[in-house]
């Protein structure tokens, strides 16, 4: 890698760099801050592109729900235009200081180019659900543009879905349009003790049964809550949020249904949220952060599948479970005691249980003197999905210029 | 509309085709009879017909992959089916095509109220989802207007949407997994009951691809559970821009109503003639403003919104009472289509969306449009969304109507996209909007969503004709234009 990283203007700046690299074959690392670097391969590239000046806001229409800006937009301007506005993005990315350190707290084309979405995922969906169109410029040295700057679209392929998650694999993108929605008036948490985790699952599933919308539920096994100041039993954390008097009304008849609930006003609900949002439970470890994304119903039978690993009386692993369960977080050594990398144990054990995806987001830095991870970061693929992702790299990046194997080898 | 000259070759070899695809499938599930075929030759889109060359219904995901694989291997095209109730033209059949109806793939598989989650079938019904799972307080949110007949998997080959989506989002925000049949005939799952890819969202790039990429054999639904109460408020306008201010009033005070629809006057005096919901027969323009949710946000939220309407000059205001009155609120929006039938011997319906903020400069143009084509048009209107739907009223017997309202109705979605907006909100581009692409997308943009059909179907063999106006060979798209005249890697496989 270069010392300077090329940081270009605009998108018509990064044409010509393209353009080179595909001339003399030399692929480019690309990123927007680079706060999350961390995650996947690092790219085999001499150059570094990091398009953090891609910046401002370029339309704002708070009624139309519609934001459009340019990629490279700190994610703190953002944010607090929006809250100027009383509104937000509803699928709450989260802060990646924590896990990942630095001050930044990354661009809004970082958080779309890793589909980085919060707890409100659960319920209002991810990354992927918010960007509605943007302008890019491909691995071909081509710029185009897809979708729109409306929220209510059809017309051509939804490219903005495969743009969001790519992470800078297939094209750079400059302009982004995104649907915001209004903030709520008010948050406030409810919390229930569990005796196991599939306690927690079932106190879950039946507040889901109900009329009284949650806006994100997690499980916090004893340590995690004891770390987050709650209490020493497993806890499920329920988040209400809206029009103060129809959260007030929610939480009492929540707390009426369901035994031994508690109340957490809006300070500490807010503080309980940013420690699950942003792994905040996890950041400290020194292990591999493991971001598990399964049936919410699978969590204890993945759990007791890893028994022995993960609950061994001198070294358990910490973990945690955001999306009412269907998201684990966990740190966990690259090997266990037995000298078994955790990676492939913890994926046969998703695929045993309903399947879903493992992703290693952030590697420990000690490797315990053994050989260096060979586990991927990112779930590997089957031979159907492979070949679609080989030809679609192609069709966007058929050189391999941008971020080639951040994901995969060869894509 | 010109569809791609159909393939002698192919038609000439209907006999064996027919024969082939009677060793994949029961006989009885080859249609073969002119008239059996005529009930296939059209969609939504009735105006275009065309005999498929055979029907096939298929029952099973390995017969759908033997059919896929035998047609790739055979250069045969495939035109998919669901229940056939597009608007844009998505299942118009092609002279020298299987048309492939999946029909027969009508049983929900799975209902999991421990994940929130329906498997299906893609024949089911939109409606039959949320009957399947009504009893235990939940439904299924998209609520396209022909949820009664139009199956799932249809919903996802066309994203569909429905009045709800501002606050419930459209197919694709309720989709958690599929299962796929490639051109190639090869059996892929995307999604399961977890939430994202964590890999290329290759189900976000299938929701919404109107057939072109892939056959979708299985369908895995989110499902949430019911609100506890639903009240609107119908609310009259004097002018239209009047009742546009209202809207973006509402939500600037942080409000997302379940539903919010505007129609104007003559698409509320056809209604009113039809169901006599009680609408206001003066006004210029009619909101009905849906609100869900627990009961005292709804009841706090009601009187936020009669404020908001009352200071933002409504001439009109009735808030239901009741849930019949709620029933009877929408009675006239919901028959609006066939209220507007009975007032003419055909109509076009539209559906661009734009910036809600140029509504009333759009209803403007469509009132200089409607003097110059010498048609009427009525407009009924997601109006939280920006979606419209002119319906274009004329009659297919007078020579040249036809064609002066697909002009006018052109017109129309030209100034959508003027105005910023899109040419579809939720019908599709099937064959009816796929030659006004290049209003909204220059040729590179086309030429890179090409290149991903390519990545799924390199001999556009999958519903050819759809969608892009001007079919390019993947070879084609694949050249790279590289400095200094040297292709790097020159034997790598481009498309």
């Amino acid at each position: 890698m270069t010392e300077t990283p090329l940081r270009p203007e605009t998108l018509a700046d990064i044409l010509p760099i393209i353009a080179e690299a595909m001339a003399t074959q030399q692929p480019l690392a690309v990123a927007g801050a680079s706060t999350k670097s961390a995650i996947g391969y690092p790219v085999a590239a001499a150059t570094l592109v990091q398009c953090d000046r891609w910046t401002g806001i370029l339309d704002y229409q708070p009624e139309e729900l519609v934001l459009t800006v340019r990629a490279g937009t700190p994610m703190a301007e953002l944010t607090d235009l929006l809250e100027s506005h009383q509104q937000m993005l509803a699928f709450e990315p989260p802060d990646p200081r924590p896990l990942f350190g630095g001050n930044h707290q990354g661009t809004i084309g970082g958080v779309l180019a890793s589909n980085a979405s919060g707890s409100r995922r659960l319920t209002a969906g991810a990354a992927r659900d918010f960007l509605l169109g943007f302008e890019a410029a491909s691995g071909r040295g081509e710029r185009f543009r897809a979708g729109g700057k409306v929220v209510k679209n059809v017309t051509g392929y939804d490219l903005s879905k495969l743009m969001v998650g790519s992470f800078g694999t297939l094209a750079l993108m400059d302009e982004v349009t995104l649907k915001t929605l209004p903030r709520p008036e008010t948050a406030i948490s409810l919390t229930f003790p569990a005796a196991h985790f599939a306690e927690a699952q079932a106190i879950i599933a039946g507040i889901f049964a109900t009329p009284y919308e949650p806006s994100a539920a997690a499980i916090l096994p004893a340590d995690m809550a004891q770390k987050a100041g709650l209490s020493e039993v497993m806890q499920v954390v329920i988040r209400l949020e809206g029009f103060a008097v129809s959260v007030a009304d929610r939480a009492t008849h929540l707390l009426n249904r369901f035994d031994r609930g508690e109340k957490q006003g809006e300070a500490e609900s807010r503080r309980l949220w940013q420690d699950i949002c942003d792994t905040r439970l996890l950041a400290d470890e020194n292990a591999d952060i493991w971001k598990i994304s399964c049936p919410p119903s699978s969590g204890a039978e993945i759990l007791a599948t890893l028994e022995a690993e993960i609950n061994s009386a001198d070294n358990p692993y910490p973990y945690y479970a955001d999306w009412g369960g269907g998201l684990i977080w966990m740190a966990a050594p690259s090997y266990t005691p037995s000298k078994v990398a955790f990676g492939s144990i913890l994926r046969d054990a998703v695929a045993q249980h309903g399947g879903g995806f493992a992703m290693r987001v952030r590697t420990a830095d000690s490797d315990q003197g053994l050989t260096p991870v060979v586990v991927p970061p990112f779930q590997p693929l089957d031979a159907g999905r492979l070949a679609l992702h080989q030809r679609i790299k192609a069709a966007f990046d058929p050189i391999g210029i941008l971020n080639p194997g951040r994901m995969h080898q060869g894509i | 509309m010109q569809m791609p000259e159909p393939d002698a070759a192919v038609i000439a070899r209907r006999d064996s085709i027919l024969a082939a695809l009677r060793k994949i499938v029961p006989a009885t599930s080859v249609v073969d009879s002119e008239e059996g075929r005529r009930a296939y030759d059209a969609d939504g889109l009735s105006a275009y017909r065309q005999l498929p060359l055979v029907v096939v219904l298929p029952e099973t995901v390995k017969q759908v992959s033997a059919i896929m694989r035998y047609c790739y291997q055979e250069g045969i095209k495939v035109v998919p089916r669901g229940s056939g109730t597009s608007l844009s033209g998505g299942a118009l059949p092609l002279a020298d095509a299987v048309l492939l109806a999946m029909g027969k793939f009508n049983r929900i598989l799975d209902i999991d109220y421990a994940n929130r989650c329906v498997v299906t079938q893609p024949g089911v019904t939109n409606l039959a989802i949320t009957h399947a799972v009504e009893d235990e307080g939940f439904y299924y949110a998209p609520d396209p207007s022909s949820q009664i007949a139009c199956s799932v998997g249809g919903n996802v080959a066309e994203n569909s949407g429905g009045v709800h989506c501002l606050k419930y989002g459209l197919t694709t925000n309720n989709l958690l997994g599929v299962e796929m049949v490639t051109m190639e005939g090869e059996v892929v799952r995307l999604g399961g009951k977890h939430l994202d890819a964590g890999d290329y969202d290759l189900l976000g790039i299938m929701t919404g691809s109107e057939g072109l990429l892939g056959v979708v054999t299985e369908v895995s639904l989110r499902i949430l559970q019911k609100p506890a109460t639903r009240r609107a408020l119908l609310v009259g306008f004097d002018e239209t821009a009047t009742a546009a201010q209202a809207v973006g009033d509402i939500i600037a005070a942080g409000i997302i109503p379940a539903g919010m629809e505007m129609m104007d006057h003559l698409a509320i005096n056809a209604a009113e003639d039809f169901v006599h919901a009680g609408y206001p027969r003066d006004a210029a323009a009619l909101l009905i403003i849906e609100l869900d949710g627990p009961e005292v946000e709804v009841d706090a939220l009601i009187d936020r919104v009669d404020t908001i309407v009352n200071q933002a000059g409504a001439s009109s205001i009735k808030i239901s009472m009741s849930e019949d009155e709620r029933l009877r609120f929408w009675a006239g929006r919901k028959a609006a289509f066939p209220a507007v039938g009975r007032i003419s011997p055909d109509y076009l319906c539209m559906d661009g969306t734009i910036p809600r903020r140029a509504l009333p400069d759009m209803m403007v143009r469509m009132a200089a449009l409607s003097q110059k084509y010498g048609l009427r048009v009525a407009n009924v209107f997601h109006a939280g969304d920006g979606n419209l739907h002119p319906l274009i009223l004329f009659d297919a017997n007078e020579a040249g109507e036809l064609q002066r309202a697909e002009d006018f109705g052109a017109d129309i979605l030209r100034a959508c996209v003027e105005m910023g907006g899109v040419l579809t909100g939720e019908h599709g581009v099937g064959v009816e909007k796929r030659d006004l692409m290049p209003i909204q997308f220059s040729e590179d943009d086309l030429k890179q969503q090409q290149r991903l059909k390519c990545a799924f179907d390199a001999d556009h063999l999958l519903n050819p004709g759809k969608v892009f106006p001007q079919l390019h060979r993947c070879a084609e798209l694949g050249r790279l234009h590289v400095h200094q005249g040297k292709m790097p890697f020159p034997d790598l496989p481009r498309f």
